[in-house]
């Protein structure tokens, strides 16, 4: 068997500081803790949201874009800072990141997944961890702020990822479903799957609160 | 006829840069270029006229920033390091725009954009909103999902279909030739530079593609056919150098440099 894909669902929110900017220091935990899991054999894939709340801040909005059309602007500027913040975050770990666009629409085309999958592949080969989120600028689909979950279960499904990471906080809470792949497990036994889940949260933070793990109400309506 | 003095009265222009112009030969990046660049686009910006950059440059860049010193073939290394390099090149942009208080703003597309409607239309409105709003957009090709059914190939063709959604009215390709010639100046004694170019006949485009000029393969036949693309539009197209970005002050001046592909007839782009 090889190596264990894990998709992280980042939500900005969960990423914000009391001034409600994003926290430098939520940033950086985060950046170690993926490191980590990736430095401790597991290939890691990240899907963020946050181009539309870092492109209203670097336009000095005073409230977010509500129109489809400012988001998307927003979002094309925000894009840039996004990763340009993950890069910086990620660099204190010497952990190299590449940014990876997608529109959701990609499911229709299955050379597209098959070409995604292939870069996909390749990265994690070289070592590097994919920094996912929505081609807003271009997207046709309307753009639900702060919500990338649709997004995370594609790439779970084009990266054939074991886990999916749904719910992160920096408090040390995790949700996680299983994967394309896994789908078995639930049905033939909760108990293997609550070791994956077990020895993934382990790396994740070595020896917290393994209570923390919570399985969502209903694994099978998440699954594809 | 001085068909140079139209370019004086731009009021939307894309400019589309290589590789070439923005890294040394042995791959490294030119931050003095780039930095030029950003300074020249910035003031032209601030005269009032509408920007657009298309960027080439994302490979490259992510092989320098992973320590390769060779350019990989294969498909999926290359769309691996053009998703590396894609975020370094465009934090490095930002850098040198951020100096001079210019906006800039990351848009990556894939060629469907011109069949699938839906995406033309998005594609078209957030360009437009961005440059309503005094941003400079960005623009390259997103390699990482790219395939060969949606892949542009080349940025060249890549610019010009930038130029006709954002209804621009020029668009300068900067390259590593200073434009189109007579024949193959490493080799011609006699080439001499072509300045103005009023249709593109079955010659003129033999001159880019025709067999033994070995500077065909610089990339002059998928400049030709982006200018192709303009001229349809009614969009004056330049293609000079690159080695030096305040050049397009001078085309913007009317200076005869470079090779101007005349439009004729012309869109005219209503002043912001």
């Amino acid at each position: 068997m090889g190596k264990e894909t894990i998709v992280i669902r980042v939500e900005i929110s969960a990423m914000l500081g009391l001034n409600g900017k994003i926290s430098r220091r939520k940033m950086d935990r985060l950046a170690m803790v993926i490191t980590n899991l990736h430095n401790s054999g597991k290939q890691v894939l990240v899907v963020t949201s946050g181009a539309i709340i870092l492109g209203a801040e670097k336009l000095k909005l005073h409230n977010l874009p509500d129109s489809q059309l400012d988001m998307q602007a927003t979002a094309a500027v925000g894009q840039a800072e996004l990763i340009r913040l993950y890069q910086r975050s990620f660099d204190e770990y010497n952990q190299i990141v590449a940014q990876v666009l997608l529109t959701s629409d990609i499911i229709d085309y299955p050379q597209r997944v098959e070409n995604t999958r292939n870069t996909f592949n390749t990265l994690l080969d070289m070592s590097i961890i994919p920094i996912i989120n929505e081609n807003d600028p271009v997207s046709t689909t309307d753009i639900e702020f702060d919500d990338n979950y649709p997004l995370a279960l594609i790439v779970a499904k084009i990266a054939r990822a074991d886990f999916i990471v749904i719910k992160m906080e920096m408090n040390g809470k995790y949700l996680i479903v299983p994967g394309s792949s896994v789908s078995s497990i639930v049905v033939d036994g909760e108990t293997e799957l609550q070791e994956k889940l077990e020895s993934i949260c382990q790396v994740m933070i070595p020896g917290e609160d393994q209570e923390a793990i919570h399985f969502p109400p209903s694994i099978g309506e998440i699954l594809f | 006829m001085d068909y140079r003095e139209v370019l004086r009265n731009k009021h939307r222009i894309v400019v589309k840069i290589g590789t070439s112009s923005l890294s040394y030969p042995n791959g490294r990046m030119n931050f003095h270029s780039i930095s030029k660049l950003a300074y020249v686009l910035s003031a032209i910006r601030r005269r009032g006229v509408q920007v657009v950059l298309v960027t080439s440059g994302a490979i490259g860049v992510g092989a320098g920033r992973l320590g390769l010193t060779e350019r990989p073939s294969e498909l999926a290394k290359k769309q691996a390091l053009a998703a590396v390099g894609q975020a370094d090149l465009i934090k490095i942009y930002q850098k040198f725009f951020e100096e001079y208080n210019q906006m800039v703003a990351q848009v990556l597309l894939t060629k469907d954009v011109v069949s699938i409607p839906s995406r033309n239309l998005n594609a078209k409105r957030t360009l437009h909103k961005l440059l309503e709003m005094d941003i400079i957009p960005i623009i390259n090709e997103n390699d990482t999902i790219a395939t060969n059914e949606i892949e542009f190939g080349d940025n060249d063709t890549l610019s010009a279909i930038v130029a006709s959604l954002t209804e621009a009215d020029l668009l300068i390709m900067l390259s590593d030739i200073d434009g189109l010639y007579s024949a193959d100046p490493r080799t011609e004694i006699r080439a001499e530079i072509i300045h103005s170019v009023l249709e593109i006949t079955p010659e003129l485009e033999n001159l880019a593609t025709g067999a033994g000029s070995s500077f065909s393969t610089g990339g002059m036949i998928t400049k030709i056919s982006a200018a192709k693309i303009c001229l349809k539009d009614g969009i004056d197209c330049i293609i000079t150098s690159g080695s030096d970005p305040g050049i397009l002050f001078d085309v913007l001046a009317g200076k005869e440099v470079g090779t101007h592909f005349v439009a004729q007839k012309r869109k005219t782009v209503k002043h912001a």
